[in-house]
């Protein structure tokens, strides 16, 4: 489903990928965790071409995302993205935030498209806030709408950067139990997260990063109970004693 | 002292400061939608990451923002028939004012723009929205909101700065008002009258900053 065949990304001299291979099966869900600057973030913001590679090959679904010939819009229909900081768009309802990817990129007719819209927002338990402003939501909220914002295209994978890292720690259960969620319904996930909890709970493999490089990869029981590298030992202590 | 404030003077001059008022009213229309189209296409070309467009656009930019009105007044007054085009003197103020204002505007509009966060761009491209659709639906309707006040304050310096047009003999305003001085040595109520009518033409467009203020601000809800 998404494969990376020696991806090597540089910003200028920085080497923030440095030589990744990795195959996300279809249904896989990944968590990917390190520190603080590992390039989490450009790792799976390079999956919908947030960022461009320097070297090798991302395919997803059998395209070659750095291509130049690569449909853009269509690939990135297939993926849903969700960042920490959520960034709804303030000028919006909820109800329009969701709605804006279907009416104007897929073209659907208004009433399909808010159809589908709140279909999502009943999903992720926000149906009675659809006419709200994001001003108005609570950050798990907010988190929330952004979720149902990815899942309205129907996208296959869905990309999730530190999704509960901006949140306040009562509102965390809510959005990972949203994720739990899709997983139980078989979407392929890449999730760059320090939730142990639900690592161990739902993540087929578990991803650790350090300076650019894939140091661990493998089931999160093997790699919470028992990592490999000195490095990967580390950063579990750290997360546990926070 | 007031006692001998002519109002008669200013009667008897109304019909001539009326006709300032419609140049200055006049010119300082024409600049303002000049200026607006070239502030919009200076703006898109100093935000485009073509290199042949935007590092012109970031000269004619400073260069006006860095120079005084008056120094590029003169320029195309005196400096532009010496190197060979010649263009009667209200065109030659009108260029002057949009070219001065075009420069303010563009930057104001790229701020309007800059004032909206990035990750909701990154949010509109990861939903597949193309660069025309993130202009028109997520970013021009917030930068509006921020962008309308500050340039109807340029539009109330544009008309105040037409003023200098008066330096190259336009009949304008001022013009008038020097007119006046001239013939009848009656500085005071002949620039108090100037004044006057300049005000109107502020209290109008305040009035309009106002209105576009509590209208077009778009103000997260509460
Ligand atoms: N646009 C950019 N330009 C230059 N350097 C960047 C850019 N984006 C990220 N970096 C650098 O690349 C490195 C990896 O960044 P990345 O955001 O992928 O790390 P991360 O693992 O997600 O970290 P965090 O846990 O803090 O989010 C960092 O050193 C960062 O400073
Ligand atoms: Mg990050």
């Amino acid at each position: 489903m998404i494969e990376f065949k020696n991806v090597n990304k540089w910003f200028d001299k920085l080497h923030v990928l440095n030589d990744i291979n990795l195959k996300i099966p279809k249904g896989e869900v990944l968590v990917i965790c390190g520190p603080s600057g590992s390039g989490k973030s450009t790792l799976i913001r390079c999956i919908n071409r947030l960022e461009k590679i320097q070297q090798g090959q991302i395919i997803v679904n059998d395209t070659p995302v750095h291509d130049k010939s690569t449909n853009l819009t269509k690939l990135r229909a297939e993926i849903g993205f969700v960042f920490q900081q959520f960034h709804l768009y303030p000028h919006m309802t909820v109800l329009q935030n969701v709605m804006l990817a279907p009416v104007n990129v897929k073209k659907l007719p208004k009433a399909k498209a808010e159809k589908i819209a709140l279909e999502k927002l009943e999903q992720v338990g926000l149906t009675e806030k659809s006419a709200a402003y994001p001003a108005q939501l609570s950050g798990g909220q907010q988190q929330r709408v952004a979720i149902a914002r990815g899942l309205v295209m129907s996208p296959e994978i869905m990309l999730f950067d530190e999704p509960t890292s901006a949140l306040d720690p009562e509102m965390i259960g809510e959005v990972l139990d949203v994720m739990v969620n899709l997983v139980s319904e078989g979407m392929t996930m890449c999730v760059v997260t320090h939730e142990m909890g639900f690592a161990k709970k739902v993540a087929d493999r578990v991803l650790f990063m350090d300076e650019g490089k894939i140091v661990e990869i493998g089931n999160p029981t093997d790699f919470f109970d028992n990592p490999q590298t000195d490095r990967a030992a580390e950063f579990i202590s750290k997360i546990l004693t926070h | 002292m007031l006692v001998d404030f002519n109002f008669r003077v200013i009667l008897e001059y109304l019909p001539l400061f009326l006709t300032g008022l419609r140049s200055t009213f006049f010119i300082a229309v024409v600049s303002i939608i000049l200026a607006l189209i070239t502030g919009i296409i200076a703006c898109s070309c100093r935000i485009s990451g073509i290199k042949i467009i935007k590092y012109p656009a970031i000269a004619y930019i400073e260069i006006v923002r860095s120079t005084p009105l008056l120094v590029q007044i003169y320029f195309l007054y005196f400096g532009l028939p010496t190197l060979g085009l010649r263009i009667p003197e209200i065109q030659t103020g009108i260029l002057a004012l949009m070219l001065n204002s075009g420069a303010y505007i563009a930057e104001i509009i790229r701020a309007g723009i800059n004032s909206v966060d990035e990750g909701q761009i990154e949010a509109g491209v990861s939903s597949g929205l193309n660069y025309v659709q993130r202009m028109r639906l997520i970013i021009l309707p917030q930068a509006l909101g921020v962008t309308v006040p500050p340039l109807l304050g340029q539009n109330i310096v544009l008309v105040k700065d037409s003023a200098l047009l008066s330096l190259i003999s336009v009949m304008e305003l001022t013009r008038c008002g020097q007119t006046m001085t001239s013939e009848r040595f009656m500085p005071a109520e002949a620039f108090l009258t100037v004044a006057f009518f300049y005000m109107c033409i502020y209290f109008c467009l305040k009035a309009l900053a106002d209105w576009s203020q509590r209208k077009l601000i778009f103000r997260e809800a509460y």
